[in-house]
């Protein structure tokens, strides 16, 4: 018996007729992400909805069986092409059915999650124990699971710091399931090292290229009641540097976002509607909290760095304020207006270090200006994140534009082929998601390690069945 | 039709899937709470409204080529309730409503031939009867129309034949109020249902004569107690030179009409096309406080769940409807209503229907005033 020309059959038997299809049209609903000006549309042949852990180790083993790529996907918002199948007959894993709440322990400060629980999910179910999760500057509907799978590291919340996921379990192409950290000796999935070599961290960062992920535990962080909102407007992204140092220096501020005054800020505050025009082109967005006693003295601190820092204190409505806690603290909701800005949005994530900055912003504007790219469709953020080891920021340099215009999507394709290799000559700690077309020039320049990337994804996946062709 | 083509295609291109259309705001309460029934009930991305324009995407770039199960439980199975535009408009500047492109995607459809049989059914039956559920019959109904009052009281299909109790709750509220109305003798499916499932030139002989009728009788305001009928009128017919308003804007711009409190705790429940088409959501409020206490839904005005009734669901995925329905009746129970009232008789059936195992009960605006009126 064929096993491609009969696994809808088999895999009907195993998450029910209603949770697997291959008809053209619901496959059609999966064909595409905001990527498609790199990513062609491409749809896959089959889409499952397993609704457990068992019901994905008997999809997976039997496309392994038959060689058939898999494409985890989770809630169903992806970007860069990173669920878009790259080969005929490619499976759709969604995962959404796949939603519940673990566990959340608030005496441990952790989240045990599997891959349809979003960020607002949890964020509902935390809230009530003055806790919340690290959030990604990502839609509020995007997985927990899958977005600290794919990186681990958050910044709306710079002292969340990075290394938010602790252990996971992932069941592999041969039905093998592995599990990391502390989950891996006892029921306590609560810690993440200790067991020979960083497992966790290892598995990170291949989006969706090593197996299947069907629950993790993250870490939770605390929810103050004392808070402060400062917004400060600079000329230019040099200026603030050093105000930034100081903030991250003296482990002052849980959230500090240098954006221009024409994209993020809007999100910010939560409107469209002000005279951002009018402002500095630079705003520092900052978030100070704190118990009792040290809430007020940092405080107290901040005002004083923010006398000698050179820029402006901005006045702005107290419900621009509420929207930043929110956005910073409870999950983006109002800063995907940026989406609303022209239609559609490119950026560049990266990590770097901040004596950077205006460098990366430089480059950027002169790249986008050599491909043709108008100047006020460029713009820029930075978040440093603590503990500021190596003045660690994520750095993302965003293009906001129509997307129907299919000759600008041709600029953005002359803009990435130049900007990666700019970037990388300029030197960056690394980029925020892994994906086709930036990889390339990575794996060029990473030496041997890239050779033992590709033999260590052969030993758990032989047959190159997991999100095939979305790394290499 | 090209340039159509093409602001279609825009508008598509426009959706970056960000899938905040498919809950309602979350930071005012921090509360997970789906907003997109179809998308909540199917699962598939098909079901959200991304999934639906990529879709479309390929419909009009000729990549689907057949009326696949899928293809057409994804695009009919849904209530162009809105909810999803309402959150999505909030956040990007898309042109085209997402309510308008499914029907366009709908009339695609059908030109194609790719119609539900449920549908073309009804079809039939208006072509047959003049009313949506083909009923030989006519509401008979205690009116004391008068010939050439400024006031028409446009009944609709659904009050007419499956919950008169609303369209005799608003005869009698004329007559209690002494209000001189006049009923259409020859009235006809307004059309509401066929523009919505994509059959838009089987509506146009409808609209015309109800127009013709209008103009004849003489109205100057036409009053609606289905919403449906109202958006029609106002989104699809010509322009009559008449006031086209609800009944709960009718009743509400009277002032006092002496009514007492009926001792009741109801939770009220936006309709779709009454709420995010038409923008009315305080009259049925400011109406319904007169009579009862009201419970706001956590759901509620732009952000209301639907009920699971409009936009064909009801005829075609009788299961998807009823469902709907429920979510909204446990919603309901939740914030301790004894009943759920609408203002809309499409919701009122789907309600109750679904509220009958719930033992919740069901009311349209009408017939709470109706009661608490002085006889």
């Amino acid at each position: 018996m064929n096993m491609n020309q009969n696994f809808l059959k088999f895999v009907h038997a195993i998450v029910g007729e209603e949770n697997a299809t291959d008809d053209r049209a619901i496959c059609a609903s999966y064909s595409r992400d905001q990527h498609w000006h790199f990513v062609p549309a491409m749809n896959p042949a089959y889409v499952v909805r397993p609704a457990n852990k068992e019901e994905v180790r008997k999809v997976l083993m039997l496309a392994n069986e038959g060689k058939i790529p898999v494409i985890p996907y989770s809630t169903g918002i992806n970007v860069r092409g990173l669920t878009i199948p790259v080969h005929e007959g490619s499976i759709l894993l969604d995962l959404s059915r796949m939603n519940r709440i673990v566990e959340i322990n608030p005496e441990m400060k952790t989240a045990t999650v599997e891959p349809g629980v979003t960020f607002g999910m949890l964020l509902e179910k935390t809230r009530k124990y003055q806790l919340r999760p690290a959030f990604p500057d990502a839609p509020l509907t995007v997985s927990v699971l899958a977005n600290y799978y794919l990186r681990g590291i958050y910044q709306t919340a710079a002292a969340d710091g990075h290394d938010h996921t602790l252990s996971y379990e992932m069941v592999l192409p041969n039905g093998e399931t592995i599990k990391t950290g502390s989950r891996s000796l006892s029921g306590m999935p609560y810690f993440r090292y200790g067991v020979g070599p960083d497992f966790t961290g290892v598995f990170c960062a291949h989006p969706g290229t090593c197996g299947v992920v069907t629950e993790l535990t993250a870490k939770l962080y605390r929810l103050y009641d004392n808070r402060n909102v400062y917004f400060i407007g600079f000329d230019d992204v040099s200026t603030p540097t050093k105000f930034i140092y100081n903030l991250m220096h003296d482990e002052l501020a849980a959230s500090i976002r240098l954006v221009d005054n024409q994209s993020w800020l809007k999100g910010i505050c939560g409107t469209f509607d002000y005279r951002y025009e009018e402002l500095p082109k630079f705003v520092l967005c900052m978030l100070v909290e704190g118990v009792d006693g040290i809430f007020e003295a940092k405080d107290k601190l901040v005002g004083d760095y923010i006398k000698e820092s050179g820029g402006k204190v901005l006045e702005f409505p107290e419900e621009f304020k509420r929207t930043f806690e929110e956005e910073s603290l409870g999950g983006a909701e109002k800063s995907c207006m940026v989406f609303g800005l022209r239609g559609n949005y490119h950026c560049i994530g990266l990590y770097g270090p901040l004596t950077l900055a205006a460098k990366y912003y430089e480059l950027h504007e002169k790249t986008a200006l050599e491909v043709g790219i108008p100047t006020d469709h460029v713009h820029f953020y930075l978040d440093p994140i603590y503990s500021f080891h190596g003045q660690l920021c994520y750095v993302e340099l965003d293009i906001f534009y129509d997307g129907s215009d299919l000759r600008f999507g041709e600029k953005l394709r002359n803009y990435n082929e130049k900007q990666f290799k700019r970037l990388l000559d300029l030197g960056i700690y690394g980029w925020f998601r892994p994906y086709a077309g930036i990889i390339e020039p990575t794996v060029a320049r990473i030496g041997y390690l890239a050779e033992v990337w590709k033999k260590f994804l052969k030993v758990l996946d032989p047959n190159a069945i997991m999100n095939r062709g979305k790394l290499f | 039709m090209e340039l159509e083509r093409e602001e279609i295609l825009s508008a598509i291109y426009h959706c970056v899937k960000c899938k905040l259309c498919s809950i309602s705001s979350f930071h005012p309460n921090e509360e997970w709470l789906p907003l997109c029934p179809s998308g909540q009930f199917y699962g598939y991305q098909a079901f959200y409204a991304p999934g639906r324009l990529e879709i479309f995407r390929e419909i009009l770039e000729g990549e689907l080529s057949e009326p696949t199960e899928g293809l057409l439980k994804a695009v009919y199975a849904c209530t162009l309730c809105g909810a999803c535009y309402e959150k999505c408009k909030q956040i990007t500047s898309v042109g085209i409503s997402l309510p308008e492109l499914f029907e366009k995607q709908r009339e695609e459809l059908v030109k194609k031939g790719w119609a539900l049989d449920a549908h073309k059914n009804i079809a039939e039956k208006i072509k047959e009867t003049r009313n949506a559920y083909g009923e030989k019959h006519k509401y008979k109904y205690e009116a004391k129309s008068v010939y050439g009052a400024e006031v028409l009281y446009y009944i609709g299909c659904t009050a007419r034949y499956r919950v008169p109790e609303i369209a005799d709750a608003m005869l009698e509220i004329f007559d209690k109020l002494g209000i001189k109305y006049q009923v259409m003798e020859d009235e006809w499916c307004c059309g509401s249902v066929l523009l919505r499932t994509g059959r838009v030139e089987d509506a146009k002989a409808l609209m015309a004569h109800n127009v013709e009728e209008i103009k004849n009788s003489g109205a100057k305001t036409v009053v609606f107690t289905c919403p449906g009928c109202l958006m029609t009128f106002k989104k699809n017919y010509p322009d009559m030179a008449v006031e086209l308003v609800h009944s709960t804007q009718f009743l509400t711009r009277l002032g006092d009409m002496k009514v007492k409190k009926l001792g009741m705790e109801v939770a009220y429940h936006d309709p779709c096309h009454l709420g995010r088409d038409l923008g009315i959501y305080e009259e049925p409020r400011a109406l319904l406080k007169e009579v009862a206490d009201v419970k706001e839904l956590k759901r509620e005005r732009e952000q209301a769940w639907c009920c699971g009734s409009g936009g064909g669901v009801k005829s075609a995925y009788d299961d998807f409807a009823l469902w709907s329905a429920g979510e909204r009746i446990k919603e309901a129970k939740e914030v301790g209503a004894e009943a759920i009232v609408s203002a809309c008789p499409f919701c009122k059936r789907n309600l109750r229907e679904a509220g009958e195992k719930e033992e919740m009960k069901v009311f349209d605006v009408v017939e709470l005033v109706n009661r608490s009126l002085e006889g």
